[in-house]
């Protein structure tokens, strides 16, 4: 019975289409390419701050219509062949949600957040692409956006169950749905042909050993998303911190003085995503007055 | 199967796509130009029908145009009698008009022959649906008889072929569409309407672009080619910085990793009177930009009109 459900869970799941993302930055995207001084790379800054535009720009240069499948795996990569006009276009055609929550707005700080975190934990282990760490981080938790929005009974069901039995999201996922927003989010990412080193840290990123080909990157992205939750940034209705993995942690080999290092690094590098945040929260009430 | 795909009020009756769904068209139809630009950019129609009348026609104008897998879709824009004459089909940048109320027999016609004269499309490449050979050398000889100066951009992507037998021709055109796209889009952001860029075969392009231009678009080109660049090279090769093929006779040769040249023929002091000239031309100064290691680009400066 619960394998049926799975399944029927799994398909409406596969069928998302068009995630809604944040009024705030899709207002200001639409502000920046309306005027014609704006360049590509000013918009591609601001994209790379949303996780659900940056998965969709992601997902449309890897589609077999543009021609690199499995390929880019670098949001300022991914602009520069797109180009305006069809950043322009992806902007207008972006939807929106309808009615705001503030677990709306955390879950996009988390993601920013994480990110952030990802990039200078990538950088300070020598990671040859840190950009492309920094994307997974962004767009790790996407698993969450489709299940709010193609389950929506099944998600009130989720969190009156993190509320009852004090659990993780995931684990509520995992008795709810049979699978946690860590596998949706894999294979929606796969099923959209991004590369696999963005498949794999997404979808073990709360079970970290099941990485076999990309271990490193999924252990900073695993850790990052425990970090940012622990700093209590942002916890979008997850609200118990999910335990560090000792596997992930072993594969960082990271000394307490480099922990206290890389702590100060991303507090600093908060304060630019919340004047981010308020920026986007301004630009509202500006197109709404 | 063909996908016709209508945007705004074109029908006023279920009657005219019964018939061509009938005949075996697959119609998608949006009220919403929104959701219309959606498709448009995740899977396009092989045509787009649209009613003048949409909000935001003009934004899915752009968005069936932005694109170079896209340049072959014929766009049908259904108008009102009234005002018809006076239209700006510079503006408006469709292939063929419906005026409304649409009858069958008049759409099913104009569907058709709009697909007829796509498969006619004279010399596009097939890869890039970039213009070909003939549109280049028009555009070349139209430059030259202008009284503004331009530049004649030649772009060649250097040790092409030892990345071809290294990775596989498939590879080899994953990289050929990423320059067509690099340089599309770069045009398309730095001089817009004043700009031409076709592909000459193979791996070699052309972009032509104002004078003063030049320097901006080399550069950023040259820039978006190397951010881009790795993603199209292995690891191991982009650490070793070359790799080791056979040439051409059979000897173990060390390459270059992939980098790009551009030859830069400035039309300004008017010396050239046939588009042959300015081929000539660059093709000398192509092999001097060659022999420089990396990514470069060299303008013919005894050609510039500031010189």
């Amino acid at each position: 019975m619960e394998k049926d459900n799975k399944a029927e869970f799994r398909r409406a799941l596969r069928e998302v289409k068009n995630l809604p993302t944040l009024p705030g930055i899709v207002a200001k995207l639409t502000r920046m390419a309306d005027d014609p001084d704006t360049t590509t790379e000013q918009m591609g800054k601001v994209i790379s701050k949303d996780h659900i535009l940056a998965a969709k720009l992601l997902k449309l240069v890897n589609s077999a219509f543009y021609g690199f499948p499995q390929k880019i795996s670098s949001l300022s990569s991914a602009i520069i062949l797109l180009g305006f006009n069809v950043i322009k276009s992806l902007i207008i055609s972006a939807s929106i949600f309808e009615l705001m929550e503030s677990s709306d707005v955390e879950l996009w700080e988390h993601s920013l957040g994480t990110a952030v975190a990802a990039s200078i934990l990538a950088k300070r282990l020598g990671i040859k692409d840190p950009e492309e760490v920094s994307t997974a981080g962004l767009i790790h938790d996407i698993g969450k956006v489709a299940v709010k929005m193609e389950l929506p009974e099944q998600y009130d069901e989720i969190l009156n169950t993190v509320e009852m039995k004090q659990i993780s999201m995931a684990e509520a996922e995992r008795l709810v749905l049979g699978l946690d927003h860590a596998e949706v989010g894999g294979w929606l990412a796969k099923g959209w042909f991004l590369p696999k080193k963005l498949v794999e840290p997404i979808a073990c990123h709360h079970l970290p050993k099941k990485s076999k080909e990309e271990p490193l990157a999924t252990a900073i992205l695993h850790f990052s998303d425990v970090l940012i939750r622990g700093l209590g940034y942002g916890h979008g209705a997850d609200i118990w911190v999910p335990p560090l993995s000792k596997v992930a942690w072993e594969e960082l080999g990271l000394s307490a003085a480099d922990l206290d290092e890389v702590l100060e690094e991303v507090e600093e590098n908060l304060w630019d995503v919340k004047g981010f945040s308020l920026d986007i929260q301004a630009e509202l009430e500006n197109k709404s007055a | 199967m063909a996908r016709l795909l209508f945007a705004g009020e074109v029908l006023d009756s279920e009657e005219p796509s019964l018939i061509l769904k009938a005949s075996g068209y697959q119609i998608l139809s949006f009220s919403s130009s929104q959701d219309a630009i959606a498709v448009v950019l995740e899977d396009p129609p092989d045509m787009l029908i649209i009613d003048k009348e949409l909000p935001g026609c003009m934004d899915l104008l752009n968005a069936a145009k932005a694109c170079l897998q896209k340049t072959n879709m014929p766009i049908l824009l259904a108008v009102e009698a009234k005002g018809l004459s006076s239209l700006d089909w510079q503006e408006y940048s469709v292939d063929d008009v419906l005026v409304k109320p649409v009858d069958s027999e008049n759409l099913f016609a104009r569907i058709g022959l709009a697909q007829a004269r796509m498969g006619r499309v004279f010399d596009n490449n097939p890869l890039s649906r970039l213009p070909g050979n003939t549109s280049i050398l028009q555009a070349i000889q139209s430059t030259i008889e202008l009284e503004e100066s331009y530049g004649v951009c030649y772009v060649d992507i250097d040790n092409f072929k030892p990345y071809n037998d290294r990775y596989g021709f498939s590879q080899g055109d994953d990289v050929i569409l990423m320059v067509a796209r690099i340089i599309v889009n770069v045009m398309e952001e730095v001089a817009r309407h004043k700009s031409f860029v076709g592909h000459v075969g193979g791996d070699d392009f052309l972009f032509i672009v104002p004078e003063e231009m030049i320097d901006e678009t080399c550069k950023r080109v040259l820039a978006h080619f190397e951010v881009v660049r790795n993603l199209f090279l292995t690891e191991e090769d982009v650490e070793a910085g070359c790799y080791v093929e056979k040439d051409r006779q059979g000897r173990e040769t060390k390459f270059g990793l992939l980098s790009l040249s551009i030859a830069v023929i400035p039309t300004g002091n008017h010396e050239f009177s046939h588009s042959a000239e300015v081929s000539n031309a660059a093709s000398q100064l192509k092999h001097f930009v060659k022999q420089k290691e990396g990514s470069n680009y060299v303008i013919d400066r005894r050609r510039s009109s500031k010189s």
